[in-house]
C-alpha cells in the first residue's frame, strides 16, 4: 500500500515541477522547458531570481496547478491503456471499427481538456530589474499583456488585509498608478510575497 | 496592466431568473439543475414500477389490455397486451439506467460538492457543463418522446428491454427504437462531457497542499466515477452505433445472416453494463462514507483502503462483464475466469462494509435522517451483495438467470443502494444547499415506509425467483400469486413514501427552518463545503482555501 502510494506521489504530488510550464524560458522560446535555476527547491509558485546575474528578471510569479506534467502523461496513457481493453476481443472482427473512434475521441477529449486547463491557468507576471528600471508585466491566459513601469526607487509595495478582492491584497504603486501582484497566489503566499517584496525595494533606498 | 482593485464591492449577484437557471454556467446551481430534473424522471420510471406491480398483484391481466388500458377502470374483455407491458419494462430501466440515478448522483451531488470538497472556484469548463446539463435533458426528452413514437407490434414505443438486445432490437419496427438509441447516445455524451469536466477539475484544481490521497472520499468516488464513464459509455456508444447502421443502412454487425453476431452485441453491451452499475453505485460509496463518519461523530475509519477499494471496485468493473450471460455457451475456462472474477469484487466492498461498519464502532451514534439512509443502504445492499455472490457462480446461475431472484439482487444493490444514498445526500446535505433544514419527524417516516416498503417489494421476489418465476412477463402462474401479492403491497407503500419525500422537499423549501450556521451537524462534517454559510454564495473559493480548513489530520 505505502509502495503504491509512493509512485503515486511520484506521479502526481510533485508540486514544483510545475515550473516546467510556467517557466519564463518557455514563453520566450516556445515550447522549450529550460528550468530556472533554483526550480527544484520551489515549494511556493513564485520564484526569485534576483541573486542570478544572468536575467533581469527578480521575480516571477505563476498560480497553482494541482497536476504535474508527468502527472498529465501518466492519467492520457491510462487513459489509452485502459481504453484498448475492450478492443483485444475484437480484433480481427468488424465490430472494431464501431468502438475503436469513440475511444479515440474520447482520449483525445481528455487530453484536450487538460491542455485546455493547463491554459487557463497560464498566467504569469513578471518582475524586471533594468538598470534603475523596475517593470511589471502580466500576462493573463487570454488577451493583451499588460505592463506597469516605474522607478524603482520610488516605487512601493503595500499589504491590503482587507478591502481588497483578497484577503492581504499586495500592490505596487509608483508612476501614478497601482498595480497588483500575485492575486492569484493563497494567503500565506502573499504575506510572504509582501515581506520579500518590501526586502528587496529597500535594496534600491537609501537609508530603508 | 491588471489595476489594482481596492475597496471594490463585494460581488453581487444580479442575474435574472432565466439567465441563472437557463444559461447557468455555475456548479452549484447546474449540481440542483440535475437534482430537479433526475427527481421528476424518477418520478415518471417509479410511477412505472406501480403500473407494472398493480398488473402483477393478481395472476391474469386485469390493467394492460388490448383494448386499451384500464388502470382508471373499464370492464369487458381483456386481451393481455405484452407489447404495453415491455414497453413499461423496457423505459422503466432505460430511465432509471441513463436519466436517474447518474445524473441525481454523479450529475447533480459530483457537480454540486465536488468543486467545493476540493477547493475549486468552479469546475474545469463551466460551459461545457452547461452543455452536459442540456444534452441530458434533450436526451431525456428523446428517450420519453421515444415512448409515444410508432414501436413494434402496431403500437407505441419500443417493448425490448433496457439491453436492447439484436435481434429484437434490430427487427423491431417503427422509429421508436431509433428515437431511444438517440437518446443513449445523448445522454451519453452528455455523459462523457460531465466526466471530462470532472477528471480535469479535479485532476488540476484542487487546493494548494491537497494532495490525492488527502482529497475527501466523495470527491474520490466522483472521480473514479468519471473515470468508469469514460471508458465505459464510448464501447456503449459504439454498440448502439452499430445496432443503428445495422436497423437503418443494411449493415450486419449483428446478424447472422450476413456474418455478424447478436453474442458479441451483448458482450460490448456488458463489457459498458458491468461498470454501468459501479457508475450507479460509486457516487452513493462517497456520500454514505461522510454521512457515517459525521453520525458516529468519528473520523472516517481506513481512509487510505477506502480509496483503494473505490479505485479496485473501479477496475474489477471492466473485468467481469460476462457473468451477465453465463447462458449464451462460454467455454468452461470463460466462464471459471468469470465466475471467479466476479467474487474478488466481494473483497474491496467487504473493506468498505467493514470500514463503515469500524467507524461506527465507538462512536457516538446519533440516529438523524441521513445516517438512518445510511444504515439502510449498509443493511440492503450487504443482502444484495450476498445475492450477488450466489448468482455469480455460473453453474446456479444457470437455474436462476432471467428469474425474479436476479430483479430481486440487482434492485437490492442498485435500486436500494442508490436510492438510498440518494436519500440520505439529500437530508445530509439540503440544508447547505437551500439554507433551509428539513423537518426530522416526516424524515424519519419516509425513511421507515421506504425502508419497509423496498423490503416488502424485493425480499418475496427472491422466493419467486427461486420457485421458478421467470422475469419480464407481464403473467404468471396460479402458484407464484401469494408472494406477487405482497410485492405489489410493498411497491404501493414505497410510491406513498416517495410522494411524501417530494412533499417533504418542497416543505423544506417554502417551510423549513432557517439555517444561520455554517456547518449545522457537527465538526466531524469537515470536508470544505462545510465552511461555507447555506446556501453557499454564488462565487466560492476564489481565494484559494487555507489548508487548515480542511485538514484535520485525521481524516485522511
Amino acid at each position: 500500500m505505502e509502495a503504491l502510494e509512493r509512485i503515486a506521489q511520484g506521479l502526481f504530488f510533485t508540486r514544483s515541477k510545475m515550473f516546467l510550464n510556467h517557466s519564463p524560458e518557455r514563453h520566450l522560446l516556445g515550447k522549450s522547458i529550460i528550468p530556472p535555476p533554483n526550480f527544484a527547491t520551489h515549494h511556493m509558485p513564485y520564484c526569485w531570481t534576483s541573486n542570478d546575474l544572468n536575467t533581469r528578471t527578480v521575480l516571477t510569479l505563476w498560480p497553482h496547478r494541482s497536476l504535474p506534467r508527468r502527472g498529465f502523461a501518466a492519467i492520457i496513457l491510462l487513459a489509452f491503456a485502459l481504453g484498448t481493453i475492450p478492443l483485444y476481443g475484437l480484433l480481427g472482427s468488424v465490430a472494431l471499427w464501431g468502438i475503436l473512434p469513440f475511444i479515440l475521441i474520447v482520449v483525445g477529449a481528455l487530453w484536450w481538456g487538460l491542455e485546455r486547463s493547463y491554459r487557463d491557468g497560464d498566467i504569469l507576471e513578471d518582475l524586471c530589474l533594468d538598470n534603475t528600471m523596475l517593470t511589471l508585466t502580466h500576462r493573463p491566459a487570454r488577451g493583451a499583456v499588460q505592463q506597469w513601469d516605474c522607478n524603482v526607487y520610488w516605487a512601493r509595495c503595500e499589504l491590503h488585509a482587507h478591502g481588497g478582492p483578497v484577503p492581504h491584497y499586495v500592490t505596487l504603486t509608483g508612476n501614478g498608478r497601482t498595480v497588483e501582484l500575485g492575486s492569484f497566489l493563497s494567503e500565506d503566499e502573499r504575506k510572504n510575497l509582501f515581506s520579500e517584496l518590501n526586502d528587496f525595494l529597500c535594496r534600491y533606498k537609501p537609508g530603508c | 496592466m491588471a489595476d489594482a482593485a481596492i475597496n471594490s464591492h463585494d460581488h453581487q449577484d444580479d442575474r435574472g431568473f432565466f439567465t441563472r437557471w437557463f444559461m447557468s454556467t455555475n456548479h452549484k446551481d447546474i449540481g440542483l439543475l440535475y437534482l430537479i430534473v433526475s427527481a421528476f424522471v424518477g418520478l415518471i420510471a417509479v410511477f412505472f414500477t406501480v403500473l407494472m406491480r398493480l398488473e402483477l398483484m393478481d395472476p391474469g391481466v386485469q390493467y394492460m389490455c388490448l383494448e386499451g388500458a384500464r388502470f382508471l377502470g373499464g370492464d369487458g374483455p381483456c386481451t393481455p397486451n405484452g407489447h404495453l407491458w415491455n414497453v413499461l419494462i423496457t423505459y422503466h430501466g432505460v430511465l432509471m439506467m441513463f436519466f436517474v440515478v447518474i445524473p441525481a448522483l454523479f450529475g447533480g451531488f459530483g457537480n454540486y460538492f465536488m468543486p467545493l470538497q476540493i477547493g475549486a472556484p468552479d469546475m474545469a469548463f463551466p460551459r461545457m457543463n452547461n452543455l452536459s446539463f442540456w444534452l441530458y435533458v434533450a436526451g431525456t426528452s428523446l428517450g420519453i418522446a421515444s415512448m409515444f413514437s410508432p414501436g413494434g407490434n402496431d403500437q407505441l414505443g419500443s417493448g425490448v428491454g433496457w439491453v436492447l438486445y439484436p435481434p429484437l432490437s434490430t427487427s423491431e419496427s417503427g422509429m421508436s427504437m431509433d428515437l431511444a438509441i438517440f437518446a443513449v447516445h445523448v445522454s451519453g455524451a452528455s455523459s462523457i462531457l460531465g466526466a471530462i469536466n470532472m477528471i480535469t477539475t479535479f485532476l488540476n484544481m484542487r487546493a494548494p497542499g491537497m494532495t490525492l490521497f488527502k482529497v475527501p472520499l466523495f470527491s474520490w468516488s466522483i472521480f473514479v466515477t468519471a473515470w468508469l464513464i469514460l471508458l465505459a459509455l464510448p464501447v456503449l456508444a459504439g454498440a448502439i452505433t452499430m445496432l443503428l447502421t445495422d436497423r437503418n443502412f443494411g449493415t450486419t454487425f449483428f446478424d447472422p445472416a450476413g456474418g455478424g453476431d447478436p453474442i458479441l452485441y451483448q458482450h460490448i453491451l456488458w463489457f459498458f453494463g458491468h461498470p454501468e452499475v459501479y457508475i450507479v453505485i460509486l457516487p452513493g460509496f462517497g456520500l454514505i462514507s461522510h454521512v457515517i463518519a459525521t453520525f458516529s461523530r468519528k473520523p472516517v475509519f481506513g481512509y487510505l483502503p477506502m480509496v483503494w477499494a473505490i479505485i479496485a471496485i473501479g477496475a474489477l468493473g471492466f473485468v467481469v462483464w460476462a457473468h451477465h450471460m453465463y447462458t449464451v455457451g462460454m467455454s468452461l475456462t470463460q466462464q471459471s475466469y468469470f465466475m471467479l472474477a466476479t467474487m474478488v469484487i466481494a473483497v474491496p466492498t467487504g473493506i468498505k462494509i467493514f470500514s463503515w461498519i469500524a467507524t461506527m464502532w465507538g462512536g457516538s451514534v446519533e440516529f438523524r435522517a441521513p445516517m438512518l439512509f445510511a444504515f439502510g443502504f449498509l443493511i440492503l445492499f450487504t443482502m444484495g451483495g450476498v445475492t450477488g455472490i450466489v448468482l455469480a457462480q455460473a453453474g446456479v446461475d444457470r437455474a436462476y438467470h432471467d428469474t425474479y431472484y436476479v430483479v430481486a439482487h440487482f434492485h437490492y444493490t442498485m435500486s436500494m443502494g442508490a436510492a438510498f444514498t440518494i436519500f440520505a445526500g439529500v437530508y445530509f446535505y439540503i440544508g447547505k444547499m437551500t439554507g433551509r433544514q428539513y423537518p426530522e419527524l416526516p424524515a424519519k417516516i419516509h425513511f421507515w415506509m421506504f425502508f419497509i416498503g423496498v423490503n416488502l417489494t424485493f425480499f418475496p421476489q427472491h422466493f419467486l425467483g427461486r420457485q421458478g418465476m421467470p422475469r419480464r412477463y407481464i403473467d404468471y402462474p396460479e402458484a407464484f400469486a401469494y408472494w406477487n401479492k405482497i410485492s405489489t403491497y410493498g411497491a404501493l407503500l414505497s410510491f406513498a413514501s416517495f410522494i411524501l419525500f417530494f412533499g417533504i422537499v418542497f416543505y423544506t423549501l417554502f417551510r423549513g427552518a432557517r439555517i444561520t450556521e455554517n456547518n449545522y451537524w457537527n465538526e466531524y462534517a469537515d470536508t470544505l463545503e462545510w465552511t461555507l454559510p447555506s446556501p453557499p454564495p454564488e462565487h466560492t473559493f476564489e481565494v484559494l482555501p487555507k489548508q487548515e480548513d480542511w485538514d484535520k489530520g485525521h481524516a485522511h
